[in-house]
């Protein structure tokens, strides 16, 4: 059944996109502002997780726990983050307390006072927060993959480096924060029992008067880099993680990508899993998954073992990557398929879900797609077009990175 | 444990006629009957959702090892999806995926629960399968290849700081008792373990006596009990239950472990707590929230003085046992002020007791994730164990909503009086520093 979705410009410059669920308990609100670290200043990275820190702790209205419990005074649960791109919010509610849950979102977003204290607090605690990345390997070897693979601004780490951390205080938060929020570059994205109309107009009174800024239509790609590193760590583990490109959200090989990921790690049938954990018993963790920037894409391979079984665990993926184009089967991409297709609608019941899947829709594609389009390209996929993709795309430039206890000389490396 | 997935210790991710019970106010409705064989079966209907969900929860967990094979449970969880009568391993992961299915397992300390998540159309064959699990052969071909992959668990587990210092605290808070060992067990005693003995002890725990068969979706309540009788019905029971765990005693004291591979310092300051089954359940979750959840005074008195970028207070409760365990990371340089910090607050809240905004905040969250829960099958089925494990029968919406609504300040000061939280409690410290020495 085709769903309604209403999807507009508002006059005072949000994107909005709403999705009717007619019975739902509550209402889920996902906003997104292309306001991200790799909008920050080389100067100052972190600051936009600095600033995530900090825009909870007061507006001009009332101070940070004043905001905190108007939320918790209509028992909304709410979130943000600060991602590479995008800037995100979530909320849910109860469908009664939408009004005020948007309401105190807006206070938040067009007013916030970034104490002086806090802006502190919000430094010394994103700088410990990158001293305990220490202490997680696999966040770790992602970080140092990003770095190596992306290039700039997308290799980044959201949490920035000790030294730009050190020059960050509230002028450099305000900054970004005037820079980057406001309502043209501004997504939302809302689902469960509402009207749709009443959402919008509660939106353009809310953020009527907002500056409008100016939406950011382009996004950005990364620059990849491939290269091998190793960096040694007192671990009981060793890292590997891959990555190599693939195509963007928009390119019509995108599904294709889709099915090639569930192919490898969909479930627990899929190709690594089996061939490197169920055959072999190297891993406990073993996985593949794409990462989207705006305008590109990337697959990713990861695994953790330990150091013996280093060597046998890494040529195993990347045999995995290279059978992919000699052996599928119809039935194994059916399964591919079934695995994609079967898991939108058993998660459909999530009322989050929904409106998280609209953000992604107005960010990759610029409008909602209908859930039955988006699953029609992916079921459209075949053996042939998936050996026709990889035949275009050898995986002849792969970023590696290992991260372990594993010396720098060993033969292993 | 999970066997695919991230593990976090400071969260917990498990014939008689019919009887239907409906609320009346929420609509919640509940089957449940038990087989000839013991096989207990809970069902709640959902009409309003678009998928369906079954877990079979194992009453037994890594409480029910013996020191001798502790970590045999976790290890059992994973050689339940290694092949059965039917089935080889690739094939039980193949049909899983070939559903769609959204599917695990989890070992805990009193229990182990497997589950999956499907559309309606494939529920039978699902649920099906799950049952051929629970009648695995445990492949001694599989044994020492998965035996690897739990050794891998394990290497994982120890560069993890918070896992190391979850277990930690539990080999001395328990010491001298059946939850003093780790979930994934020690590797001398995964190396040692025969497939004979994981065996006996599959024989013993897996009889339908002492399983339960969840169920929640949009679905037909009669289809799903004939599915049941048809597929368990031919179990045979073993007579054993959980009647010889001993609750253990909590101890008081301090223990330090250094270990220069990490960089922060994990705190951990454990109290007893009200069990699952006390009438101070609730009370007791939200002494904890007040204290070290959401807009806690944890968050704005201990976190946004800048003292920890994580720190916060959780509950394990079991059905005979809970604990209270305040935590958090910091630089090894502030472990003294981190300790105080989480002794003065504790000592505030017992002394000073709530504000009425905090009573409030406790149950306005309450109700909107009770909401949230009722939107999916698959996130009914832990909390439709927990009320088996702890009450005895699943509790419709309303019924646990009163139970929040009984929370007060004096329910609070009565809980504080019982489970006091000011005393020395078990305190333990992991990382580069050595401190308490």
């Amino acid at each position: 059944m085709t769903e309604n979705i209403e999807h507009k410009r508002l006059d005072c410059g949000i994107e909005l996109a709403v999705l009717p669920l007619a019975g739902r308990p509550v209402v889920a609100v996902e906003i997104r502002i292309l306001a991200g670290y790799a909008f920050e200043r080389p100067e100052y990275l972190g600051v936009a997780h600095v600033l995530d820190e900090a825009i909870v702790k007061g507006t001009a209205k009332r101070d940070g726990r004043a905001l905190n419990d108007a939320f918790d005074a209509i028992g909304s649960t709410h979130s943000s983050y600060a991602g590479r791109e995008r800037f995100g919010f979530s909320c849910l509610c109860l469908p009664e307390f939408l009004e005020r849950a948007v309401a105190l979102h807006a206070e938040m977003i067009r007013t916030p006072s970034f104490p002086p204290e806090d802006c502190a607090v919000a430094v010394e605690l994103t700088s410990q927060t990158l001293a305990a990345l220490e202490d997680d390997p696999q966040e770790l070897a992602k970080k140092l993959l990003h770095r190596q693979a992306y290039g700039e601004p997308l290799g980044r780490h959201p949490l920035g480096e000790e030294e730009t951390l050190e020059r960050i205080g509230r002028e450099q938060i305000l900054d970004h924060w005037q820079r980057y929020f406001c309502a043209a570059r501004m997504q939302v994205a809302v689902a469960g029992a509402v009207e749709p109309a009443a959402v919008a107009d509660l939106f353009e009174r809310e953020f009527e008067g907002f500056r409008r800024g100016e939406p950011d239509l382009d996004g950005l790609g990364f620059q990849f880099n491939a290269a091998r590193s190793h960096h040694e760590k007192d671990l009981e583990q060793e890292q590997i993680a891959i990555c190599f490109p693939g195509p963007a959200a928009q390119d019509e090989d995108f599904p294709t990508a889709q099915v090639i990921v569930g192919l490898l790690a969909g479930g627990m049938g899929a190709r690594l899993f089996t061939e490197v954990r169920e055959k072999q018993g190297l891993v406990y963790w073993v996985g593949a998954w794409s990462d989207q920037s705006r305008r590109s894409g990337m697959f990713h391979l990861g695994a953790s073992t330990t150091p013996q079984n280093l060597e046998k665990t890494y040529t195993t993926l990347l045999r995995e990557i290279d059978r992919l184009s000699e052996d599928l089967t119809t039935e194994e991409v059916e399964r591919a398929i079934a695995g994609i297709v079967i898991r939108n609608q058993t998660r459909g019941d999530i009322t989050r879900a929904r409106a998280v899947e609209l953000t992604e829709d107005l960010f990759y594609h610029g409008r909602p797609i209908p859930t039955e389009e988006k699953m029609a390209r992916v079921q459209a996929v075949t053996i042939q077009r998936i050996c026709d993709y990889l035949a275009g795309h050898p995986r002849d430039r792969l970023s590696v990175v290992t991260l372990g206890p594993t010396p720098e000389k060993s033969d292993a490396l | 444990m999970e066997r695919r997935g991230s593990f976090s210790p400071w969260l917990r991710l498990r014939s008689s006629p019919s009887v239907v019970e409906d609320s009346g106010m929420s609509q919640t409705i509940f089957v449940q009957e038990k087989l000839p064989n013991g096989l207990r079966v809970v069902i709640e209907v959902m009409p309003h959702v678009q998928s369906a969900a079954c877990g079979f929860l194992a009453r037994t967990g890594a409480r029910d090892d013996s020191r001798q094979l502790a970590g045999v449970s976790h290890f059992l969880e994973h050689m339940c999806f290694k092949g059965t009568r039917k089935r080889t391993s690739i094939q039980i992961n193949i049909e899983f995926d070939q559903m769609g299915a959204q599917y695990n397992a989890f070992t805990s300390r009193d229990r182990t629960f497997y589950y999956g998540w499907v559309r309606p159309e494939d529920f039978d064959r699902q649920l099906e399968l799950l049952a051929d699990m629970m009648r695995s052969t445990l492949p001694p071909d599989e044994f020492e290849t998965e035996k690897n992959v739990v050794l891998e668990e394990i290497a994982m587990s120890r560069d993890d700081l918070a896992s190391t210092a979850y277990d930690i605290l539990y080999e001395h808070l328990c010491a001298d008792s059946d939850l003093a060992w780790p979930i994934l067990g020690y590797e001398e005693t995964i190396r040692a373990m025969t497939r004979d003995q994981m065996h006996e002890y599959f024989r013993r725990r897996y009889a339908p006596d002492n399983l339960v068969l969840i169920v929640a979706g949009n679905l037909d309540p009669d289809q799903v009990m004939d599915s049941a009788r048809r597929y368990c019905g031919d179990w045979e029971p073993a007579g054993e239950t959980n009647g010889q765990r001993v609750r253990p005693q909590m101890r008081e004291g301090t223990a330090a472990r250094a270990m220069d591979r990490f960089h922060q310092q994990a705190i951990m300051l454990a109290y007893p707590a009200a069990a699952g089954t006390d009438p101070l359940d609730e009370t007791a979750e939200a002494a904890a929230a007040i204290l070290g959840g959401v807009n806690s005074r944890f968050y704005w008195n201990i976190m946004q003085k800048g003292l920890s970028p994580r720190a916060g207070a959780f509950r394990d409760e079991y059905a005979d046992f809970g604990a209270l365990t305040l935590f958090g990371l910091c630089e090894p340089e502030n472990c003294e002020k981190l300790v105080e910090a989480m002794r003065r607050e504790a000592a505030e809240l017992v002394e000073k007791g709530v504000e009425p905004k905090e009573i409030a905040r406790v149950k306005n969250l309450r109700r909107t994730s009770l909401a949230v829960e009722s939107e999916t099958p698959f996130y009914r089925l832990g909390q439709i164990a927990d009320d088996i494990e702890y009450f005895g029968a699943p509790r419709p919406a309303e019924a646990r909503m009163a139970a929040v609504n009984a929370v007060s300040a004096e329910s609070i000061r009565e809980y504080f009086e019982r489970f006091p939280i000011t005393g020395p409690g078990y305190l333990i410290s992991v990382g580069p520093r050595n401190w308490p020495t």
